[in-house]
């Protein structure tokens, strides 16, 4: 018994071994183009080194109870009648809860504050508007209003205010890897800056894309995004005010519930 | 013969057996109740509109608490074979369940809130569904009513009319919980 | 002593289309009454008489009450509450298809209901992995891919309820308890007969316009979907009365009907795990019908539960619809483990590796459901406070999850492993389970799901947990239980191509779909973005081989059923009870009371006494077949 014991957590190290060198080595996320996009790329590594060992655990039992001993004739005797009272139970019952208390803490409790929180002070405020089947999005600061494209300056803060005019949307831009939904009657907020420049011509995550079922078009729910440098964004702005027509929103209608009055036809 | 002396042994435990189910059936009603009271806090907040009815709301109250009391007085006198006793306290649980029906009824012909208000539809769907409980278990005490008065039940064996009256205190628990959550609760 | 049902002469073949019918009849005269109720009540009040929506809810509800009446309530026991006596059902297979008391048959009927609704949802979900081979969608249009999305969801939503619980636990739960029967026939079987209407009610929705709110049906959506939605509502609330009344009598009977020594130590894991899913469903099913009974009351009496803009509140109806369809993944889930564990046991031929804490993780996870829910709407808009205490309760009920899977791989450590086709199955599930649960690790942990809710990686997760989980401990109890509940064998072989096909179709369908999660792939939409069209070839091919795997899988039922070799009572030479009578088990179950004196799992201890022994009338092999 003692050597399976010893066989068996070789099997496990070596199958740990692997398993962890993939985990360094292997791009799960397409390139994330946002601060909060790398931090929760950072989230899920971390969580893959946590669950690798435990994976390959369960893994080097089973291959290894199969290999030792697997008969397709009905067995001539019994297996051991280990009853598992004594203190592996125990043990395990400790570890496991330790390793969950572990990753709950980090990288869960401790990232919260960071993805979820707002930037009080953003550079950019971008209002968004869900309704099926498209986005509008409004840049109260610059008189640009629904639009349905977005554009976004590199390495400003950005804070989204987001709602909807008719059933739940959710506001998902897979190349940020951040996402929350649009409630009628609410307004919610995701703050971000974007760290890349790009576009969804190049890269189709660059999309906003609504990820909560709407109906009849709801794959369809998606628009453009684009991450342009400074200068870029402002010429944009200039072309955008160019050719709207629409009345320039007031000062006011910068607050957080600005959706719900401002932009009302 | 050893299947008859298994058999027996479910016999003997049939009211154990009974008791159970009928108890965690009030189990899972609670929960449904829980979940319309939550949805009535979260839709409408703490409060609630002063144009409601307080002095019927009590009145409806004390009427079902009553007939909680004659209820209990009923499956006593059935208990000790008092059949008159047993079917008049019948009749006049039957007859506070129907006053309690008429003052919800009443209610809702006179309500100042409209169903479309988050406090409306609060109160109608719970103040509807528990009408509903008091009438299906009116609907019961009705059939015990009419086989107690065709001689069915007895000091030995009456199940089922324990069971019809156990709902009913069950219902009107229920209420003591909604009362206070439609018409007192404000802060 | 033989089958004195089977004794009596067949009646033709007709008859036993009589109580369906009578069902049928009264159900319809039942819906008249309420269509005419409704009528009359509206026309009182001045309105036109007919409003689709409430007049069909209506009628419905009365609808049911007749079907159930006239399908054998009434002569069963309606005809007791008026003091009339009650009239015995059909025998010999007529009984299948009428309203029978016999807990094997209803365990039966179960099974056959949802094996072929599976195979009805499996035929959607090719339908959907068809669409997919191409971005703009293969096959057909946005509209009819999201009733066909929503359809697969709920049926197998419902396969999963109720398969293992209805199919397996009426049949082997008293049977492995020592029972004869369980606690109220009557209620377990009219839990049965609410299971048609259901399937009506979803399969019919199409004619008034379906619905496209997927399984969850989230208003606003719901609110403003055609009549189809109606009767999602309707087919929930009677399919959650049928598992409330399921679970309600589970636990009486598990508390109640044990044989004589059956102790809370000796129960066999899989009644245990029966036991955890009855709570669950006992209570957590009401939340789902709550919520359908506002959406019903928002759609036809103008409340304003789920409306913002009349002050109602749409993510009220997720908190709901949360905190009962949680736990309902472990009324799923759990019967599926404790069937693996049961299996692990007796074909590794050594004891349930601790047991006591297997039970208790069993137990503890019904504790953690209640106080998780949230986690499906990290990013819902909740307040954002909720978000932590979620993260924190959600990754604790990896613990007693651990519980599970140390017992399983302590009982498989150093065993006997029997290679036998429900052993692979059960090992199967081990392996699935895992990757269905650390990935549940990265979707509980907020900050990641940020990005992964809603996206095929969730798709991913939840078939692992469901099908990688629950359907194979599904199959793993059928090739198991086959010989017992038939009396036959299935054929070995196609069993293990069964068991590889299934196995390598569903992991080479499933894992690309975390990777497609990853990268930008939303769930529940008809086209994506050309760039991921190879990995969705890919997994649709994949599905389509997962599919095919259960083509052997029936045609092997089916030819074992008339073909199969004799099985003996006892062909595992298991320890349980079942083992110990007659392949079938005759109507009373067990010639004599069983009396159990020893732990179920005692293989290869010594001087361990038998687990249980069936009367003084002789071993099983006296048992007539
Ligand atoms: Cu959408
Ligand atoms: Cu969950």
């Amino acid at each position: 018994m003692k050597r399976d014991l010893v066989a068996a957590g070789a099997l496990w190290l070596i199958l740990t071994a692997i398993g962890e060198l993939l985990a360094v080595f292997v791009d799960f996320y397409p390139l994330a183009k946002a601060d909060k996009g790398e931090d929760i790329e950072h989230a899920f590594r971390v969580l893959v080194y946590f669950a690798v060992p435990v994976f390959t655990m369960v893994v080097a039992v089973l291959v290894y109870s199969f290999l030792r001993q697997h008969t397709t004739e009905f067995p001539t005797d019994d297996g051991p009648p280990l009853q598992g009272r004594g203190s592996i139970p125990l043990a395990w019952f400790v570890i496991t809860s330790a390793l969950t208390l572990a990753i709950a803490i980090y990288p869960g409790l401790v990232s919260i504050p960071n993805i979820f929180g707002d930037e009080p002070n953003p550079d950019l405020v971008v209002e968004v508007e869900g309704m099926q089947w498209t986005w509008f999005v409004s840049y109260p600061q610059h008189d640009v209003a629904r639009v349905s494209e977005l554009v976004l300056p590199v390495d400003r803060t950005v804070r989204f205010n987001i709602t909807s005019r008719d059933v739940l949307h959710s506001f998902w831009i897979p190349g940020f890897l951040m996402k929350i939904d649009a409630v009628p009657g609410r307004t919610t907020t995701i703050s971000l800056k974007p760290t890349k420049t790009g576009s969804y011509q190049t890269d189709p995550n660059l999309r906003v894309q609504c990820a909560e079922l709407c109906g009849l078009f709801h794959s369809k729910m998606r628009i453009p995004v684009s991450v342009v440098s400074d200068e870029e964004f402002a010429a944009w702005l200039e072309e955008q005010a160019g050719a709207a027509d629409a009345a320039p929103l007031s000062e006011e209608t910068e607050a957080a519930d600005a959706l719900s009055g401002g932009i009302e036809r | 013969m050893a299947v008859a002396a298994a058999h027996a042994d479910v016999k003997a435990r049939r009211p154990g057996i009974n008791q159970l189910g009928l108890w965690l059936f009030f189990a899972s009603e609670s929960f449904l109740f829980s979940a319309l009271a939550t949805a009535r806090f979260v839709i409408a907040g703490t409060d609630r509109p002063d144009e409601l009815n307080q002095a019927l709301g009590l009145a409806i109250t004390s009427v079902l608490l009553l007939s909680s009391l004659t209820a209990y007085l009923a499956e006593c006198a059935i208990a000790r074979d008092d059949r008159p006793a047993f079917l008049r306290n019948l009749l006049a649980t039957i007859m506070l369940g129907l006053l309690f029906v008429a003052g919800v009824v009443v209610e809702w012909s006179t309500a100042e809130f409209h169903l479309s208000e988050p406090y409306g539809s609060a109160f109608f769907s719970m103040t509807g569904v528990h009408a509903s409980h008091v009438v299906s278990g009116m609907a019961m005490l009705a059939l015990v009513y009419w086989l107690g008065l065709r001689g069915h039940f007895s000091a030995k064996g009456y199940w089922g009319v324990e069971a019809t009256i156990k709902y009913w205190h069950f219902v009107d628990v229920v209420w003591v919980f909604f009362y206070p959550a439609l018409y007192l609760v404000s802060w | 002593m033989t089958h004195t049902a089977e004794r009596e002469a067949p009646a033709s073949a007709w008859s036993a289309l009589v109580p369906l019918a009578r069902g049928v009849l009264w159900g319809l005269a039942g819906f008249g009454l309420g269509v005419a109720l409704i009528a009359v009540l509206r026309a009182g009040a001045g309105r036109s008489a007919w409003s689709l929506e409430l007049s069909i809810t209506f009628g419905y509800a009365l609808g049911i009450v007749g079907w159930l009446f006239g399908v054998g309530v009434w002569e069963r026991w309606g005809r007791e509450w008026f003091g009339l006596s009650t009239k015995e059902g059909p025998t010999g297979w007529q009984r299948y298809f009428a309203f029978t008391l016999d807990h094997k048959v209803i365990g039966i009927q179960y099974l056959a209901t949802f094996l072929l609704l599976f195979l009805l949802a499996g035929l959607f979900a090719v339908l959907i992995r068809a669409q997919l081979l191409s971005p703009e969608g293969a096959v057909m249009g946005e509209g009819t891919y999201n009733q066909v999305m929503s359809l697969h969801g709920i049926i197998m939503v419902a396969v999963a309820v109720a398969s293992i619980i209805g199919g397996f636990g009426n049949y082997f739960v008293p049977i492995l308890i020592g029972a004869e029967d369980v606690a109220f026939p009557r209620v377990n079987a009219l839990s049965f007969w609410l299971v048609p209407p259901v399937a009506v009610l979803l399969l019919t929705a199409q004619a008034v316009g379906g619905w496209d709110s997927g399984w969850t049906a989230y208003p606003p959506l719901s609110l403003q979907n055609a009549s189809g939605q109606l009767f999602f509502s309707l087919a929930i609330i009677t399919f959650g009365l049928s598992s409330i009344l399921g679970g309600l009598n589970f636990l009486t009977t598990i508390i109640y009907m044990r044989a004589p020594g059956m102790t809370w130590g000796r129960l066999p894991i899989f009644v245990w795990s029966m036991f955890s899913a009855a709570i669950l469903a006992l209570l957590f099913t009401q939340f789902f019908a709550a919520a359908m009974l506002m959406l019903i009351l928002d759609r036809i009496a103008d409340t304003s539960f789920f409306k913002a803009a009349e002050g109602g509140e749409p993510i009220l109806y997720q908190h709901i619809f949360w905190f009962y369809s949680h736990p309902a993944v472990y009324i799923f889930v759990l019967p599926g483990l404790g069937l693996t564990l049961e299996i692990l046991a007796h074909f590794s031929r050594k004891p349930l590796f601790a047991y006591r804490w297997a039970v208790g993780g069993f137990l503890g996870i019904v504790g953690l459901s209640a106080i998780v829910w949230a986690h499906h709407m990290f990013v819902s808009g909740m307040d954002k406070r909720l978000i932590a205490p979620f993260l924190v309760t959600t990754e604790i009920i990896s613990v007693p999850t651990g519980l599970i899977f140390l017992s399983a791989l302590g009982t498989l450590w150093m065993g006997r492993l029997w290679i036998r086709t429900p052993m692979l199955f059960a090992m199967g599930v081990v392996f699935n389970f895992l990757i269905g649960g650390v990935t549940g690790i990265f979707l509980a942990d907020a900050p990641t799901d940020v990005n992964l809710s809603d996206t095929y990686f969730v798709v991913a997760h939840f078939h692992y947990t469901i099908i990688g989980a629950e359907i194979f401990a599904l199959m793993g109890g059928i090739y198991y239980w086959f010989p017992k509940m038939t009396g036959r064998m299935y054929d070995e072989r196609l069993g293990q191509l069964h068991f590889w096909l299934m196995f390598l179709g569903f992991n080479l369908t499933f894992l690309p779909m975390f990777w497609l999660g990853l990268h930008g792939m939303n769930r529940r939409i008809a086209t994506y973005t050309p760039d991921l069209q190879g990995v969705n070839i890919f997994v649709s091919v994949m599905g389509f081989i997962l599919a095919a795997s259960f083509l052997i899988f029936v045609f092997n039922l089916l030819r074992s059923l008339v073909w199969g070799a004799q099985a003996g009572a006892d062909p595992w030479r298991a320890r349980t009870l079942e083992w110990q009578v007659s392949s079938p088990p005759p109507v009373e179950n067990f010639p004599a009371p069983p009396v159990v004196s020893g732990h179920p799992y005692d293989y290869g201890v010594p001087g361990a006494p038998a687990h249980g022994v069936v009367g003084m009338a002789g071993g099983s092999d006296e048992v007539s077949r």
